[in-house]
């Protein structure tokens, strides 16, 4: 662990000589030393203090959580603030928000695999287990929306002696699919991209239950050519089918509003702007969980500083895709002529829930845009409050998109001001426990880099091992030649 | 992570030969007689016909504008992402792109024939429409000219400076015009985006004035984009066939620019099904009405061609790792996708003629005039007129510059690149 104390000039690697590619991993890393660093963290035998405390905070969280879905089942959807027309509220809120972010981690397993984007190796493990670990919780919200969560499976098409099938030209049934394809592929892709390093874990384990458990995990991997030759050959398959899966996802979420007549809801932008959303909402959560893990782990010579600046790259584009939406749909409400889009737009900017919009706009669109100067995307504090911001303002993007159009609905009369109730804050606080109770056992238990792909991205061992020269660069030129 | 390959190249690796050259004169003059038979053609229709034609030009003209903007917004992005292995390619994307102050000239027909074109240009009609009435204050004929002046300007700016950043390199070898080029790249793609949306939603969307939809600006993207990545893939072939870029160019890199083609053609279907499915589903009759122009009175075989032809074909076709590595597979499918993406913007434009016939006789905005499928000659004249007049411009553009950005920091790592 000796390079974590290595000086800072060491550990930038932010650098742009267009000669050379800069190091992606920095410090006196080589193949051991990343198999044992990143081993250690599952292998402690200790319970590190701050860990736990995060843990019980967390489980404490997930346990408010379902004692209050329990208070839902037995009491009715009547705790929550949903009151017509805003049929839905927060549960629906909390449902696109969560399913957003759990889009980076396939975003980086696969599309930026595709696109030979070899930085992606040092986060892609926990970004995945980020995503399925959002997913979870995406998927809670639905299944108690339906007011009869005990009939929640009626969502899938079950043959049944009644005759009755969910209405399969309904976006929100498309949702079952997508979602329910999303989690399964995402949860086989991120497993089979372990199977190397549960390996790794095994052959170490001293302990007969540990190596029968990581063994059994490992499913015989053995290392030989013959698997590795079929493992990359799987992986660029998943990657290729998880590609158009993760647009999938947000594609239909964003039907479920667009496809009906309603003024701010149907715009033929929505899915595209749905899926930038949610990869900007992704990243910004990767960043939130990459900077406290990389410190509190040491692992800030794997996930370096070039990572998070290549990060906060991505979310300062998505950002402004999201932002081109935005301008979008307001020009066309305009352009369009059709006076309720135009009322639905300015209700937004100016009406009752003006503010939330505003957060919006402030969190996704303007704050962003501090990332266009270097010294700002690669400060650590900096990014930290951004990367929370976007999370917020994704959040609002959702609450904006959801209430602030049902509350004004065309029979004024109807009209009043959603307020959540104390059960909708603590259930979206509660799925927070949940997904942080999910990844900090992930990180304690699982790999949580992966170590056989980084070491892919490692320059070869050198002919003399421990030579200096083998750590600093991967790419042709020798690293020297710069100086 | 392949060693990079520095030796050096033979002139004839980088500059195209001066019998090649001799075509562009050549070929922009056909062009300009062809486009010009087929205006005089037209002025023998009567003024009906000079409603063809100048639709017929805005089809040719915009299959050219929208590779030109592909080239522009692929330069960029290789340039914002830092990438080696298209450093090869680059240069030819420079010059398709830096064709646009030509391509600013040839918008002059479309502005002049504005009235034939746009039903908004319509002084009477307008006023006697609430809707057009609404829009005046965007559509009205000073802002449009002042719209599209910036548009080119924005557009001849960033083409020009990719293209002078790089030549001077190859001179130089200044690394500090790499790093201008990159710095330039970010806030260009933003300007892009932004020009390309109003471009595509004035000179195209507002053909139907009634008509409006948010994700146009990306559909119009997503056909750039295929444009282009088409006469990439070919062009390269014929350079090479002329001795340029061989053995620079490899089957890797074609197969690179397979994969790009193979995403585009994709994502083109993806945000052509959005805004249909969306459309479709919520049965709105004032956004229904623009695919009803599409799939009645014989346009619903088109609009099956490009269902079938510039997307389930395409994406069968390019799936194959084979395929976008063999000459032939890959040629066929560029080839195929420039064809349809020429459908493409046949299908966007030439439904308008209907309407604006309809808004020849009254004073009030009238449904369109369906007189059938419109296609005629002249539309052939047109789109070959482009073609030959286009090529030429690029052929000229070619000329004394090198096609391989010969001291770009990259271009070892480019040359050396192989996919795994």
């Amino acid at each position: 662990m000796a390079t974590i104390t290595a000086g800072a000039a060491t550990l930038d690697n932010t650098g742009d000589d267009p000669r050379v590619r800069a190091p992606l991993i920095v410090g006196n890393n080589d193949y051991t030393t990343i198999t044992d660093r990143v081993c250690a963290v599952v292998e402690d035998p200790k319970v590190r203090k701050a860990w736990l405390i995060a843990f019980l905070t967390a489980v404490s969280l997930t346990g408010m959580l379902f004692a209050l879905v329990g208070y839902l089942i037995v009491t009715g959807v009547g705790v929550w603030g949903n009151q017509i027309p805003v049929a839905w509220g927060w549960p629906i809120v909390n449902f696109v928000f969560w399913v957003g972010i759990g889009h980076a981690g396939t975003l980086i397993s696969a599309i930026l695999y595709l696109f030979r984007q070899n930085w992606r190796t040092s986060i892609n493990r926990f970004a995945e287990a980020m995503t399925i670990f959002a997913v979870v919780c995406a998927g809670l919200f639905p299944g108690i929306h339906v007011g009869r969560a005990w009939l929640a499976y009626w969502l899938f098409p079950i043959p049944n002696q009644m005759l009755m099938w969910p209405q399969f030209r309904s976006p929100l049934l498309w949702d079952v699919f997508a979602v329910g394809t999303y989690a399964s592929v995402s949860t086989v892709f991120w497993y089979m991209g372990m199977i190397p390093d549960l390996a790794t874990i095994r052959d170490r384990a001293k302990h007969p239950v540990r190596r029968f458990v990581y063994g059994l995990l490992a499913v015989g991997w053995r290392g030989s050519a013959r698997h590795w030759h079929r493992y990359e050959r799987a992986y660029l398959l998943m990657a290729a089918l998880a590609t158009p899966l993760v647009l999938s996802v947000h594609t239909i979420v964003s039907f479920d509003f667009a496809v009906s007549q309603l003024p701010g809801w149907h715009t033929t932008i929505f899915p595209p702007y749905f899926v930038a959303g949610a990869i900007f909402s992704g990243f910004a959560m990767v960043v939130t969980l990459a900077i406290p893990a990389r410190a509190y782990f040491g692992m800030k010579d794997i996930i370096t500083m070039r990572h998070l600046e290549n990060m906060n790259k991505i979310i300062l584009a998505t950002g402004m895709m999201v932002g081109y939406a935005y301008a979008m749909e307001f020009f066309i409400a305009w352009y369009g002529g059709n006076e309720f889009e135009q009322f639905a737009f300015i209700n937004r900017a100016t009406g009752p829930y003006a503010w939330a919009y505003w957060i919006m706009v402030s969190c996704n669109v303007i704050s962003p845009q501090l990332f266009w100067f270097k010294k700002l995307r690669t400060s650590i504090p900096v990014m930290f409050v951004l990367a929370i911001f976007v999370n917020i303002g994704m959040w609002f993007e959702r609450f904006v998109i959801t209430i602030s159009t049902l509350n004004r609905d065309f029979l004024p009369s109807s009209w009043g001001y959603f307020r959540p109730t104390l059960v909708d804050i603590c259930m979206l606080i509660g799925s927070f426990g949940l997904f942080f109770t999910l990844f900090l056992l992930f990180l304690r238990f699982l790999p949580m880099i992966a170590m056989a792909e980084v070491k892919s991205i490692l320059p070869r061992p050198a002919a003399h091992p421990g030579n200096d020269h083998s750590s600093s660069s991967h790419t042709s030129p020798s690293h020297s030649e710069l100086h | 992570m392949q060693h990079a390959i520095t030796a050096p190249l033979k002139v004839e690796q980088v500059n195209l030969p001066g019998s090649t050259l001799g075509i562009s004169t050549k070929a922009m003059l056909i062009g300009l007689v062809t486009i010009g038979a087929g205006f005089l053609l037209d002025l023998m229709a009567g003024p009906k016909g000079l409603y063809h034609f100048a639709h017929a030009y805005l089809l040719g003209y915009f299959f050219c504008l929208t590779i030109a903007l592909g080239a522009l917004i692929f330069v960029c992005l290789q340039r914002l992402t830092k990438a080696g292995w298209s450093v090869v390619v680059r240069r030819l994307a420079e010059i398709v792109a830096g064709t646009m102050p030509a391509l600013a000239i040839l918008a002059i027909p479309v502005l002049v024939f504005m009235h034939q074109l746009y039903p908004w240009t319509h002084e009477e009609l307008v006023a006697n429409d609430a809707i057009l009435l609404g829009k005046s204050a965007y559509l009205n004929t000073p802002f449009f000219l002042v719209r599209v002046a910036i548009y080119f300007a924005v557009w001849i700016f960033i083409s020009r400076s990719m293209l002078s950043l790089s030549v001077r390199q190859d001179d130089s070898g200044d690394l500090a015009l790499t790093h201008k080029a990159e710095r330039l790249s970010a806030p260009a793609i933003i300007l892009f985006a932004l020009t390309i949306t109003f471009a595509g939603f004035d000179l195209l969307m507002s053909l139907d004035p009634h008509w409006f939809s948010t994700i146009y600006g990306v559909y119009v993207f997503a056909g750039s984009m295929i444009g282009f990545l088409s006469v990439a893939i070919l062009g390269v072939k014929f350079l090479q066939s002329r001795g340029v870029l061989r053995d620079v160019v490899t089957v890797e890199h074609f197969h690179d620019l397979g994969k790009l083609l193979f995403g585009f053609t994709m994502f083109w279907g993806y945000i052509a099904f959005s805004q249909f499915l969306l459309i479709w589903y919520a049965n709105i009759p004032e956004e229904t009405i623009w695919y009803e122009h599409r799939m009645s009175h014989g346009w619903g075989w088109v609009s099956l061609a490009l269902l079938f032809g510039h997307f389930v074909l395409p994406w069968c076709g390019l799936l194959s790792r084979q395929v976008k590595r063999a000459e032939k597979g890959l040629v066929f499918w560029a080839a195929w996708q420039l064809v349809m993406h020429l459908v493409d913007m046949y299908w966007l434009v030439m439904p308008a003629l209907n309407l604006a016939h309809g808004q020849e006789g009254g004073p009030g905005y009238a449904p369109a005039v369906h007189s059938g499928f419109p296609l005629h000659v002249l539309d052939a004249l047109c789109v070959l007129g482009f073609v030959a007049l286009f090529v030429g411009l690029i052929l000229r553009s070619m000329r004394g510059v090198s096609l391989v950005p010969l001291k770009d920091p990259r271009l070892g790592e480019a040359r050396a690149f192989h996919n795994f």
